[in-house]
């Protein structure tokens, strides 16, 4: 056993010293000579085709007990991404490490001409990954937004964004692989937008929530807004921050939305969808006020929640419908409905989406605060 | 042979004269015997001072207790007028039958037993014209008095620990089982140390195969002496090549008997403050004295601590060196920042940082033992709590490396048994080695070949990992990792053969 076991130590010690094993085996790199980005903006490059690429590491910290460093900027343009990020090793003094980056930001002019490349680097790429937080700047460049945190870095702000929409205390977030997967089964997605605002304080440029983008076949074709923007959160079934003021004859009264489901019930004549029945319901509790409402008092608050939610869906389905961007997944809950007629009417839908007629009722319920 | 060995021939094995010393059975082969032996003795006496009867006495100095000698020997010999009364041929059974108060009297007739009964403390009467002697064990017994186990510490349990007198050993042993099953066989080994190895056993209880095997072994050994548990331990056990100890042993007579009533086989050497329990299985390593003195639930949770300890010794400066070298992108990105940040001015590699951290808490353990404790306890906190943070000052180390190292450090002394402590270090290093070679897949390969080895071992016919392995057929015993309540725990472990494998009703 020795003596057959000491021949093959042998080889696999001379093969490895002899460099064969540097293909099989793992790289080394020492964590202490690398640049950790976390935050990466992509832009249409100046020249057609081209993409420019936009890294920052965030606030870092030098030694023990040295000063906070301001993050790290590098700014690369290349024929693609790869080249681009390839480029961006030649800036740095130290090794430009993509593993933790989980924030993306996409330029406005780069999802209008298309973002399925960029998703497609992040699904393939071997440090990148799909978990990776995705926003779209709008009207303006990721570059700017990523520059915008100079002295401290936007991978905070993205974090803290993050954070509180998983609190429900600030809009829906979306990665790349759900991006991804939405644009592969539906066609379309939305994602989150963000707006670079110029603080009072001179220098200083924040990232605000700017509603919701919404992505075609990869391309964008809008924004949603306002009503609209709450009314996606309602139709995905998310109800993130939302405060409604609603004015009774007994004064104005504050209600925060709890929770929303909605259900998709198609009807068919024939093989054919006639019509769609959206029923959402919605919770809803009081912010302010008084603790107790009168019975009469509570029917006159749900009314007119259910009408202002009405509208607010109505308002988002009009717009999407318009763009024919199902990017909520009507289509696959149809089909879920009834599977065989969503088969003969899959090929159509996106025509379908826009045309068939909708009715929406909305059931409001008023729990305790 | 070596290279720069010497050149010698191998002569074998020198051959064992047996009996060791063939001469006829008198006074004068004795005193050649032990010629130049200072503490010898020989002394004339005259029966109740009758000139004409006389015997002489001889005895080692030092191995006799002199009052007892004195006593039940000489005061008889010289005042018992019943010995110059009586016929010369009735003279030696007299005194081998009652006019000596002694416990017991032998009757020898050759001289190999004449001179192992002077070593082992007795005295030899020898009468003028007669082929036989009358030998009377008076052993001293000075010795150490039983202490608390240092090693093992009590703190719900017995307060008493083998001491280096087997005797006195085997005499704790019957006094917590006062069971005539309890046979005690013992050997002699060691050509010139002569020292007394004795087998404990529970008759109906111990495999008998086992016994057989174990006593099979010891008489195999020829060796000059017995001064170290090595000298037992490297001739008994099945494999030599491994670092992991398969004879566990206890300074506790409790533990030890508990060893015995689950179907062990006990082994004990004169002059060694211990005693082995065989066969050793892995999991023996883990269990302490303590074990059945606490709550059910907390001695399984500590168990678990121990095992879990036991992975974090062996692994942490391996994991530590593939994660950070290899594959940082499974590192937590706040813990990254973290050991990014300490690491930036550090002048070595990660790898490097790691074995020479590793070699240096070597090297202060072993500064520590050497010395005297109260100097020893210096070294250590120089060592360890000075030196490191200079090291982390200076930006040497990084301070993740110190905490990764330390932290596999502490998690080993968790260990009760410090041999099998010492092949996780061991073990350390050569994992450490193959994650700085190929990252978590060395890592994963070493592992490998540390549970292809351990479930290599075997000792007294029983795998090393048997409480883990179930052989066909093989009953099983109770979970290992956990100690359940003890009215549950009826049976012996299967994997030890045990005769009767109840324990309880």
């Amino acid at each position: 056993m020795k003596k057959r076991l000491a021949p093959a130590a042998l080889a696999v010690a001379a093969a490895l010293l002899a460099g064969c094993g540097t293909t099989a085996l793992p790289y080394a790199r020492e964590m202490g000579d690398m640049a950790l980005l976390r935050t990466m903006g992509v832009d249409a490059g100046e020249k057609e085709g081209d993409l420019r690429v936009t890294v920052s590491t965030g606030k870092r910290a030098a030694g023990l007990q040295g000063e906070g460093q301001p993050p790290l900027i590098l700014s690369a343009e290349g024929g693609s991404l790869s080249s681009a990020c390839l480029a961006m090793q030649g800036l740095s003094d130290s090794y430009v490490f993509y593993g933790y980056v989980d924030q993306l930001l996409l330029g406005e002019e780069l999802a209008l001409e298309g973002v399925q490349t960029v998703l497609d680097y992040f699904a393939q790429d071997v440090e990148l990954g799909l978990g990776t937080q995705l926003w779209l700047i709008r009207g303006d460049t990721a570059q700017g937004a990523v520059q915008a945190g100079e002295k401290t870095g936007v991978d905070s702000r993205l974090s803290t964004l993050q954070t509180d929409s998983e609190m429900g205390a600030a809009g829906v977030t979306r990665t790349v692989g759900e991006t991804s997967a939405s644009l592969l089964e539906w066609g379309s997605a939305y994602l989150p937008a963000l707006r670079a605002v110029e603080q009072e304080r001179e220098g200083e440029t924040a990232l605000l929530e700017a509603g919701y983008g919404v992505l075609r076949d990869g391309r964008l074709v809008g924004y949603l807004d306002g009503e609209g923007a709450r009314g996606l959160e309602l139709l995905t079934g998310r109800t993130a921050a939302d405060i409604l003021e609603i004015e009774l004859p007994s004064g104005r009264t504050v209600v925060r939305l709890t929770g929303a489901a909605v259900q998709w019930s198609p009807e068919f004549q024939g093989n054919d969808l006639k019509r769609l029945h959206l029923t959402c319901r919605v919770t809803a509790a009081l912010a302010e006020g008084r603790r107790q409402l009168e019975e009469q008092e509570q029917e006159q608050l749900r009314r007119a929640l259910e009408a202002r939610e009405e509208e607010r869906l109505r308002r988002v389905l009009d717009q999407l419908r318009s763009w024919g961007a199902d990017c909520a997944g009507v289509g696959s809950q149809v089909g879920r409905a009834d599977p065989a007629r969503w088969e003969k009417l899959r090929d159509r839908w996106t025509r379908l989406f826009s045309t068939v007629p909708v009715e929406i009722s909305v059931e409001v319920s008023l729990g305790a605060r | 042979m070596g290279i720069l060995e010497p050149e010698r021939t191998d002569t074998g094995p020198h051959p064992r004269k047996e009996p060791r010393f063939d001469g006829p059975l008198t006074l004068e082969s004795l005193g050649r015997v032990f010629e130049g032996c200072v503490d010898y003795m020989e002394r004339q006496v005259y029966l109740h001072g009758d000139r004409e009867r006389t015997v002489t006495v001889c005895y080692l100095l030092g191995m006799t207790r002199n009052e007892r000698l004195s006593d039940y020997i000489l005061r008889p010999l010289a005042q018992d007028p019943a010995l110059s009364r009586a016929p010369e041929e009735e003279l030696f059974s007299l005194l081998q039958y009652g006019a000596l108060y002694n416990l017991a009297a032998n009757r020898r007739t050759a001289l190999e037993d004449v001179v192992n009964d002077l070593i082992l403390g007795s005295c030899a009467l020898f009468f003028p014209g007669r082929a036989d002697v009358l030998t009377l064990p008076v052993p001293t017994e000075e010795k150490r008095s039983v202490g608390e186990p240092e090693n093992e510490p009590a703190l719900k349990g017995v307060r008493e620990s083998f001491v280096e007198s087997i005797r006195t050993n085997t005499a704790m042993v019957r006094r917590h089982l006062k069971a005539p099953e309890l046979k005690i066989r013992e050997h002699i080994v060691g050509r010139r140390s002569r020292t007394q190895v004795d087998v404990l056993y529970l008759e109906g209880i111990a495999d008998p195969e086992t016994v057989e095997r174990l006593r099979r072994r010891l008489d195999n050994i020829d060796i000059d002496g017995v001064e170290a548990a090595g000298n037992l331990e490297e001739y008994l056990v099945d494999h030599l090549n491994t670092p992991f100890p398969t004879m566990p042993y206890t300074q506790r007579p409790d533990r030890f008997c508990q060893g015995l009533l689950e179907g062990r086989v006990g082994l004990m050497a004169d002059g060694l403050p211990f005693a082995w329990m065989l066969p050793g299985t892995i999991d023996q390593f883990f269990k302490t004295g303590q074990d059945r003195a606490f709550h059910w639930m907390t001695a399984s949770v500590l168990n678990l601590v121990r095992w879990f300890c036991a992975l974090v010794t062996v692994l942490l400066p391996g994991l530590y060196i593939a994660v950070v070298t290899f594959h940082p992108e499974a590192i937590p990105v706040k813990l990254a920042l973290s050991i990014v940040a300490a690491k930036q001015e550090v002048p070595f590699s990660t790898v490097f940082e790691v074995l020479i951290m590793l070699l240096a808490f070597e090297v202060l353990q072993e500064a520590g033992l050497r010395l005297p404790s109260p100097i020893g306890a210096t070294v250590s906190i120089l060592g360890g709590l000075v030196v490191g943070n200079a090291a982390v000052e200076a930006r040497i180390v990084s301070p993740a490396v110190l905490i990764a190292v330390a932290i596999a450090g502490v998690a080993g002394y968790t260990m009760p048994s410090q041999d099998f402590a010492a092949a996780l270090r061991l073990w350390r290093f050569l994992l450490a080695i193959l994650a700085s070679a190929a990252g978590l897949f060395g890592l994963a390969a070493g592992c490998a070949g540390l549970i292809y080895h351990l479930a290599s071992l075997e000792t007294f016919g029983v795998p090393y990992l048997a409480p883990f392995t179930a052989g066909a057929g093989q009953p099983q015993g109770h979970p290992n990792l956990l100690r359940p309540p003890l009215p549950r725990m009826k049976w012996r472990d299967g994997a030890r053969h045990t005769e009767n494998r109840r324990n309880q009703r």
